[in-house]
């Protein structure tokens, strides 16, 4: 709609998916994990019990994420395939190992969404594909937090979000999955610092280490929130409060 | 003294002064009820959009209208030569005749208006925009305020004051050069006591361009017949615009009316002419009522706060005594004046500071740049200066080791001292303003400053203001034959309560409840002359026309009574004296008010004067903050905020004019900015230009007022509305080098220039950006 | 190309009918078609909650809503929620407590309050903060905004004890 407004991007027809919404607004739980219509609202993901359950980190992000009337309106598909690096729900559902089900005239097919941004805006999705369904593995007990930095005011898009999800015991970390969104041009897991995490015990070497390790695999980009420089300090410092932020389970800044 | 519900003891009032009378126009806001300009429609009305200029500084060669008007449902498209045809010298401008209604010849902005397209359909007429075309021949532009001084590249090939004003004749024709207007004070001689000084200090400050945002984007729907025009207009002075109209058709006033309903809030931004010069233009040629509303987007385009650099030096000696200053101020007033020469000459009188200090040199120049005008916000300057002179109060505090309260008492202005343009200080609380201050920071106390990775620290500002002056307000009271009381003035209540405070003087005088008072929508068919809501004059100026126009009434009152045999002080209703003059429920008395306050032109050469403000604002904050040092980042904990207002007339409302007040300023000071690429503004929207939202209050404000009486002020009350937008930043600023020891000069204190700062003191400073 | 469609739809509980172009949004028709100007476009980007209207009781930014979306729907303004001529708890708690100054925002504020309190009838101060994120202020009348939310969910405690005589 931004876009439309700002005579950015004038599309010829635009077609209203309404009539189909009643098909992918449930959010259903198995024992595979959650299942979620591509067309449910953010609000209505916020609210459900269903997620706070299984995946409660969706639920906390919800809170900081845009606005409640946005949240009213916007759905979970559009987030996805909007390929905006500075949303989100993108680096979170990467963290949490979400996949999606598309849609197209050739038929189904299931893709992470860790394969679904290609750059700036971009995503692999052909110009005939819908997002149908998101779906987020149980957790089974897995720890995970999400860290909004804003350099504006307190409510902005970010200049970095780091989600992390981790299991750790008090002999090593069994695994871990980091992803950084905001500072790069798509949302981008932070895979040497996961190498350096896992199957090591958690002490400020070790974090320290993963966090240099994190620093530098990423190319970051300059924008009014935050020069290259500064942004990649702020990943520095966020890997290592992301990580104890999710063992410790106490939220975002 | 803290903020209570009745009268203080001062206060020689009665019942209506010093009551937190609800706002009178309170039911109307929360329904929604309450019009506004720019959502209003006349029928039959033609809506105008604006193509601009892409280029900073440039010759516009040719401009292509044809596929323009040829869009099915575009009545015209106008550039300059249409507006010329019909007002034949069509420049505008407050303080200069310098500014065109569409760009003439040259553009000299990123976004100056070019041309003009009517449609009824304002998707049509935006459409159409899109599809003209101009050609430029780009020059070199200037952006930078200190640059503009020697550059030669210069923003106009002519100065062009208004010939209305004596004080800028000798400009008239001055040609190469930026600089539009100097002001100057000398007092002593700065260059003899400075080089004999002790200790000497030299910093410069640097403030950054903001804007105001009132929500109410700028509107103007003009409807233009021979007979006369009628302008709805969103703006704070409709008298100014009246005249203005007025002079560009070459008029009287009388066939010009201004009607403002509701406005959705100012700051300074709908002052002077904005749109209305050209959406009387538009009405003109389409012979047809035009709205021209803006866009938020292209408020970026219409008028800013004044981008500042400051060189502040100053000679101390060996007791801590500052025996010289030397304030030299740089205005980037933008590409056009608007109202930046008398920012430059006001806002000059106190740049040395609230500082008693012998030999005092100032300078202050407005200087053209190629960017958005800038214009009259919130503070009029004071906010930029103050940002330079209580930092540099602070950093030489640092550096000589003083207490940096010790250190200001030994310097203060007080009542009945004399102030660096020579005039004597009256009724101006500055000390007690300080001392309010230093008492809820419990200054007395040791702050905890931490040893982790959050540090503490906390810092103090206080700051004096003048009121621009000589202006003039008048009002007229109208007491109908049941008695009802309506307030005629042309004052615009835009949300900082004017009409109930105005309400409560009348309410007063005449001995009824405030809110029985109706006051009349400005309207100048009705209400008459006002200079304009602006720079903290209302309260006092309109205050007093308004008090003098109730006491006018009342007498009449009096006199009615005598006239039909009423004996003194029968207290018969007023209706029954109606009455009994006419018969039946009939007639009305009317009183009016003028008011003008006594004034003395500050001398050329020397700036002094013994008479240069009716009245003294003084304000102080104190900021407590917590530094996260790995990031930069700064949470203010505290904010105390306290101002001298004389009376508070309505607790209430003075309460939230200081709250407003300072959290506008902290997103001045934290993180508003607008960013330019080659004059290009790059966040001209609310995505990207971030002002403070719910979540960015200080963890804990006070806002406060001192016990004071302003003796030649109604009901000893003076202004309220800029005084606590003084001090935020520098108080700030010194909280944040007490917590981390890093001095930040430059203005927004955003978290990466925090962290810049900790790593060059650290001796590692980061790669530049 | 500006097919006009015919939509139908429930505008403060009466049955109405519009004709609108599929590029129109909420606004333009609460406004230009309807005379309700209590919800105005002021930031354009869903930012600022001036342009607050309920649709089917859920919050959106109207500014942003294209107008064919309420066919079919159920739409509140503010000024609907003084439809009997009652000012409701939200709208007298923002009078007392002076939560306005220039009012531009006070009608999205007023909707989003009501949408508050319905959903945590005694919010804590961060709730508050956090629903009313997507509403700016830029009087900055914040702290007396905070107070109003709360003297409104003190208002309908006291409204919803009150037995209502028949």
């Amino acid at each position: 709609m931004l876009m439309m407004k700002a005579g950015v991007f004038r599309p010829a027809k635009l077609v209203s998916l309404r009539k189909i919404e009643s098909d992918y607004t449930a959010i259903t739980v198995d024992a595979r994990g959650l299942t979620i219509g591509a067309m449910t609202t953010l609000s209505d993901i916020e609210q459900s019990e269903d997620v706070r359950a299984h995946a409660p980190l969706i639920t906390q992000t919800m809170l900081t994420l845009s606005n409640v009337r946005v949240r009213n309106v916007a759905t979970v598909g559009g987030a996805l395939a909007h390929g905006d690096p500075h949303m989100d729900l993108p680096p979170v559902l990467m963290a949490l190992d979400a996949s999606m089900t598309l849609v197209g005239p050739k038929g189904e097919r299931t893709l992470p969404v860790a394969d679904l941004f290609t750059g700036y805006y971009e995503t692999v999705l052909a110009l005939n594909e819908l997002i149908a369904f998101v779906h987020v593995p149980a957790q089974n007990g897995k720890q995970a937090a999400y860290m909004k930095v804003t350099t504006g005011a307190v409510d902005d898009w970010p200049a970095l979000g780091i989600a992390v999800v981790i299991v750790s015991d008090a002999d090593a970390v069994r695994s871990v999955r980091i992803v950084a969104s905001a500072a790069t041009d798509k949302a981008t897991r932070l895979t040497s610092a996961e190498a350096a995490l896992k199957g090591n015990r958690i002490d400020d070497k070790l974090l320290k280490r993963a966090a240099e390790a994190a620093v530098e695999e990423v190319e970051f980009v300059s924008d009014m929130r935050g020069s290259a420089p500064y942004k990649r300090e702020l990943m520095r410092v966020y890997v290592q409060r992301a990580v104890r932020a999710a063992l410790n389970e106490s939220g975002e800044r | 003294m803290a903020p209570t519900e009745t009268p203080a003891a001062t206060t020689r009032a009665g019942s209506q002064i010093g009551r937190s009378v609800p706002r009178t126009e309170g039911r109307d806001k929360v329904t929604g009820r309450a019009e506004y300009v720019h959502n209003m429609r006349l029928p039959g009305m033609l809506v105008a959009k604006i193509f601009r200029s892409t280029v900073a500084h440039g010759l516009i060669k040719s401009i292509d209208t044809n596929a323009a008007k040829n869009v099915p449902g575009v009545l015209h498209v106008v550039t300059i030569d249409d507006v010329r045809k019909l007002i034949p010298n069509p420049y505008y401008g407050p303080a200069f005749h310098d500014q065109p209604i569409l760009a003439d010849k040259k553009v000299r902005f990123v976004g100056e208006p070019v041309a003009a397209v009517l449609a009824s359909d304002p998707h049509i007429a935006e459409q159409a925009v899109q599809l003209i075309s101009a050609e430029y021949e780009e020059l070199p532009a200037v952006f930078d305020e200190v640059e503009a001084l020697t550059s030669n590249v210069f923003v106009h090939d002519e100065l062009q004051p208004a010939a209305t004003f004596a004080d800028l004749k000798h400009l008239k024709g001055l040609k190469n050069t930026n600089l539009a207007l100097s002001f100057k004070l000398r007092r002593g001689d700065f260059e003899r006591a400075y080089a004999g000084a002790a200790h000497r200090f030299e910093h410069e400050f640097r403030t950054q361009k903001v804007l105001h945002l009132p929500f109410e984007p700028h509107a103007t729907i003009a409807d233009y017949k021979n007979t006369g025009v009628t302008l709805y207009t969103a703006s704070q002075g409709p008298s100014f615009v009246r005249t203005e109209i007025a002079r560009l058709l070459g008029w009287p006033e009388n066939r010009v009316r201004i009607k403002v309903p509701y406005l959705g809030s100012g700051y300074g931004a709908k002052l002077y002419i904005k749109l209305e010069a050209l959406a009387l233009a538009l009405s003109m040629i389409a012979r047809k009522p035009v709205k021209l509303a803006l866009t938020m987007e292209e408020m970026f385009y219409q008028i800013t706060k004044h981008p500042c650099t400051f060189r502040i030096k100053s000679g101390l000696d060996n007791d801590g005594r500052i025996v010289a200053r030397k304030c030299e101020v740089f205005w980037n007033g933008g590409a056009y004046a608007d109202i930046g020469p008398r920012v430059t000459q006001k806002a000059g009188v106190t740049a040395s500071g609230p500082y008693d200090i012998d030999n005092v040199s100032i300078d202050s120049h407005a200087l053209y740049t190629n960017v958005t005008p800038s214009g009259a916000l919130r503070g009029f300057g004071v906010p930029q200066l103050v940002w330079a002179y209580e930092s540099h109060t602070d950093m030489i505090a640092r550096e000589l080791k003083l207490d940096p309260v010790a250190f200001r008492r030994k310097n203060l202005m007080r009542d009945g001292n004399q102030h660096t343009t020579s005039q004597v200080l009256k009724d101006a609380a500055i000390e007690p303003v300080m001392d309010l201050v230093l008492d809820r920071m419990a200054w007395a106390r040791q702050l905890e400053k931490g040893i982790g990775v959050i540090r503490r620290g906390r810092g103090f500002a206080i700051a004096i203001k003048t009121v621009t002056t000589p202006t003039t307000s008048v009002a007229i009271v109208n007491v109908s034959a049941d008695g009802s009381v309506t307030l005629y003035c042309s004052t615009i209540d835009m949300g900082q309560g004017s009409n109930t405070v105005l309400a409560q003087i009348v309410g007063e005088v005449l001995n009824v409840p405030a809110e029985s008072v109706r006051i009349a929508q400005p309207d100048t068919d009705v209400t008459p002359y006002d200079m304009g809501t602006l720079g903290s004059r209302s309260t006092f100026h309109m205050g007093h026309a308004a008090r003098l126009a109730a006491e006018e009434a009342r007498d009449k009152i009096k006199q009615l009574a005598r006239d039909v045999g009423e004996p003194e002080g029968s207290n018969i209703p007023i209706a029954e004296l109606f009455k009994k003059r006419y018969g039946m429920q009939a007639g009305n008395i009317v009183g009016s008010g003028t008011y003008k306050p006594d004034y003395v032109s500050p001398a050329p050469e020397t700036g002094l004067s013994p008479n240069v403000t009716p009245f003294w604002m003084s304000s102080g904050a104190g900021a407590e903050v917590a530094v996260d040092t790995e990031t930069g980042h700064v949470e203010i904990t505290k904010l105390v905020n306290v101002i001298d207002c004389g009376t508070a007339i309505n607790p209430k409302l003075v309460e939230t004019q200081i709250s407003g007040a300072a959290l506008m300023h902290l997103g001045f000071t934290m993180f508003e900015k607008m960013h330019f690429d080659g004059g290009q503004v790059t966040n001209a929207s609310l995505a990207d230009y971030k002002i403070p939202g719910i979540r960015d209050l200080p963890g804990t404000m006070e806002n406060l007022w001192v016990d004071n009486f302003q003796g030649n002020g109604p009901f000893g009350a003076k202004g309220v509305g800029e005084v606590a937008t003084f001090c935020v930043s520098p108080a700030i600023a010194n909280a944040i080098d007490d917590a981390v020891g890093v001095r930040l000069t430059e203005l927004p204190l955003n978290p990466e220039a925090v962290y810049r700062a900790l790593r060059a003191k650290a001796g590692n400073p980061l790669d530049e950006a | 190309m500006n097919a006009q469609r015919t939509i139908n739809f429930t505008l403060n509980g009466l049955a109405v009918t519009a004709s609108v172009a599929p590029h129109h949004n909420l606004i333009e028709l609460l406004q230009g078609h309807f005379g309700l100007t209590g919800a105005r476009e002021a930031c354009g980007q869903g930012l600022c909650g001036c342009c607050t209207v309920l649709v089917s009781g859920r919050a959106v930014s109207g500014c942003l809503y294209l107008a064919s979306f309420v066919d079919g729907a159920e739409v509140t303004t503010i000024e609907g929620f003084d439809a009997s001529d009652q000012l409701t708890p939200e709208q007298e708690a923002f009078i007392e407590t002076g939560a306005f100054q220039c009012g531009y925002c006070t009608s999205g504020f007023i909707i989003m309050v009501s949408q508050l309190l319905d959903r945590h009838p005694e919010p804590t101060d961060n709730q508050i903060k956090h629903y009313l994120t997507g509403n700016l202020c830029r009087c900055a009348a914040y702290p007396e905004i905070i107070e109003a939310v709360k003297l409104a969910g003190r208002k309908r405690k006291a409204r919803d004890a009150t037995p209502v005589r028949p």
